[in-house]
């Protein structure tokens, strides 16, 4: 059995690494035998993906999604740098 | 006055395009130019690359990136660089460009740069072949960006990199990688010219406001940092208007 802290090492490289996620920004933490994706990314088909994955690779693993989706809008300020 | 939007680590493919365009559409009522922090796209390809000059190019402002980590993945960073040269974008590798702006020279140089860690805590150019490879790279990109740096003449000199150039902006990302994410060196390189803004991005998790040992104002400008489309910085001003929506 894959010890707490390989097992999110595993998770991160997988998500750094596999070619259809290459997401460095996710944070992982394991609770009993729950996993709790944090973090953002650029569309639904990437947070989906993710959890697709590590679903695939760790079929044991109970996965809580908390990855949220980055927006986009247009800015309503401005900074003035001095 | 000049007013910079600022952005890093789009991450564009096909999935993504369509998503920044409504607030790109906006930007030129906004903002004089759109500088890019890096990791303009997810693994580094061609195709990723075109994605990323449909939806930011074609602007009716200048458009001025340095490339990231991702956009290293696929080791065509220079096809890569070609697309989006081609499309009209201005690419930044320790070089510089200068914009001219209702009458003021707004300079940019940028760079990638390179982890190494900061100080109390950053790697040395010492012991194995790899290790003195790895800082030596760090102390390259930096010496380099400096040069680059130091050689503008403008009236507002801008920072542009994709790597860190101090810890505070990092503040909120696990302090074990600090040193994959940026390096002392880039802040000493912007600490050696008259540097009135730096940009940076890569760190996902990070702080948006720092500033160099030397005083220069540091902003995190990564997509998830920022949260929105961009950010609109202005220099040159006497005054600052509150609201950005033009009349």
């Amino acid at each position: 059995m894959t010890n707490q802290i390989d097992l999110e090492a595993e998770i991160q490289r997988l998500l750094t690494e596999h070619d259809r996620v290459a997401e460095q920004g996710i944070t992982v933490q394991r609770r009993d035998n729950v996993v709790v994706l944090g973090g953002e990314v650029e569309s639904a088909q990437r947070r989906d993906e993710i959890c697709r994955q590590i679903t695939s690779h760790f079929p044991e693993i109970e996965i809580t999604c908390d990855i949220g989706i980055t927006r986009a809008q247009a800015p309503s300020d401005v900074e003035e740098i001095s | 006055m000049i007013r910079i939007a600022a952005v890093g680590d789009v991450h564009v493919d096909k999935d993504v395009v369509g998503r920044y365009r409504p607030a790109l559409e906006q930007l030129p009522e906004r903002a004089d130019a759109l500088l890019v922090a890096g990791d303009l796209t997810r693994h580094g390809t061609v195709d990723e690359a075109q994605c990323f000059a449909t939806e930011f190019g074609g602007l009716a402002v200048p458009v001025v990136v340095v490339l990231g980590n991702h956009d290293h993945q696929s080791d065509q960073e220079q096809q890569v660089t070609e697309v989006l040269t081609d499309a009209g974008i201005t690419v930044l590798e320790c070089s510089s460009t200068v914009l001219e702006i209702r009458g003021h020279r707004l300079g940019i140089a940028g760079a990638k740069g390179f982890g190494g860690g900061f100080a109390g805590a950053c790697a040395s150019n010492f012991g194995e072949r790899e290790m003195k490879t790895f800082v030596g790279v760090t102390e390259d990109i930096s010496a380099r960006l400096g040069e680059a740096l130091r050689a503008v003449e403008c009236d507002a000199l801008v920072a542009l990199t994709h790597y860190a150039p101090v810890p505070e902006t990092l503040i909120g990302e696990p302090l074990e990688i600090y040193p994959f994410l940026g390096c002392y060196q880039l802040g000493n390189a912007i600490d050696s010219a008259p540097t009135a803004l730096a940009l940076h991005g890569h760190a996902h998790h990070g702080s948006e406001r720092g500033r160099t040992p030397g005083g220069v104002p540091v902003r995190n400008v990564a997509h998830p940092v920022i949260k929105q489309a961009y950010n609109v910085y202005q220099l040159l001003s006497e005054s600052v208007d509150s609201e950005l929506v033009s009349a």
